[in-house]
């Protein structure tokens, strides 16, 4: 699910960047808080950070004694992708392993659907892998899916989403 | 893997902070990333190199499962669903989905016959209609 969200951040200018004042300053406000966003990349909170919308509104700043750099804290909107059990989703598929499927869904690459988790799906061997169930349904790389998310856990190190998924339910599966 | 009360997005229990927040359909989505991808053209030659991974492979996503195109259509989604007691995630799943039959309707989102809200078919049925008809018009 995309999210509008409003966050606090603190954004820090170093102390040799600091004799530009007024709207220069609150430029440079501005391009390090959409650097330090986009390497942020996700938190476990609030998912993947996809864009700054608005700057709400930039605080006092703060000098910090050992360093000379002000901390300035800000406002600001922004939108997310977050991922919830039992949410409903439509993804892409990217991978076909015997076990099971690859799925990218938003920003996430490495949703996983288990075949425990395709009920009566088979799995056909060859150079390009597919599933296929008796009503010829077929799920194969580039196949557009809809399923139901079992699971999700947070890969600190990587700053990433894992998500497991089913299609066990009425109306998931292959879409045309 | 789980919380403290089990996240189930089925029944609505996603976390007080996430009902209450601004849930965006894909559409939606679509239409602020291309605008802001549109700015950044301007301001420069290589616009795909001032974005993140994760804007690219978002906005690649949003145009792809987009049900609605044309800003006037998507504003029209928005305010149809608006007019159901649908909490925000509800109606984004709903708008990005868009099932065809109450029967769907109720599968990709159960929490609507529940949560003491009681949705009738009727009024079930009658909002896919308006939804189906903003498609066909578009």
């Amino acid at each position: 699910m995309f999210l509008k969200v409003q966050l606090p951040w603190n954004v820090i200018i170093p102390a040799d960047s600091l004799d530009s004042e007024g709207l220069m300053l609150q430029r440079q406000i501005v391009i390090r808080l959409l650097n330090e966003f986009a390497v942020k990349k996700a938190t476990k909170d609030h998912g993947y950070f996809l864009a700054v919308t608005t700057l709400e509104s930039i605080g006092e700043g703060r000098v910090r004694q050992q360093t000379g750099d002000v901390l300035f804290p800000v406002v600001f909107s922004g939108i997310t992708f977050k991922i919830f059990t039992g949410e409903i989703l439509e993804g892409v598929v990217v991978k076909v392993l015997k076990h099971g499927v690859f799925l990218k869904c938003g920003p996430i690459n490495n949703l996983y659907l288990s075949n425990l988790k395709m009920p009566d799906y088979n799995y056909f061997p060859g150079e390009n892998p597919f599933f296929m169930n008796d009503k010829m349904s077929k799920i194969e790389k580039d196949v557009t899916i809809r399923f139901i998310v079992i699971g999700t856990k947070w890969m600190e190190a990587e700053r990433e989403v894992q998500a497991l998924v089913s299609l066990d339910g009425d109306y998931l599966g292959p879409v045309p | 893997m789980s919380g403290e009360e089990e996240e189930n997005a089925g029944e609505l229990k996603i976390g007080d902070e996430f009902l209450k927040a601004k849930c965006l359909m894909n559409c939606e989505v679509a239409l602020i990333l291309e605008h802001k991808y549109e700015q950044l053209q301007q301001m420069s030659e290589d616009p795909m190199n001032q974005v993140s991974q994760v804007f690219e492979k978002s906005l690649q996503y949003v145009k792809r499962f987009r049900r609605y195109k044309n800003p006037d259509a998507v504003r029209q989604v928005r305010e149809i669903l608006s007019r159901y007691q649908l909490a925000e995630f509800e109606l984004c799943v709903l708008g990005n989905l868009c099932p065809e039959t109450v029967e769907e309707a109720i599968a990709m989102v159960p929490s609507i016959k529940t949560k003491g809200r009681a949705h009738d078919d009727e009024a079930i049925e009658k909002m896919l209609n308006d939804l189906s008809l903003i498609k066909k018009f578009e």
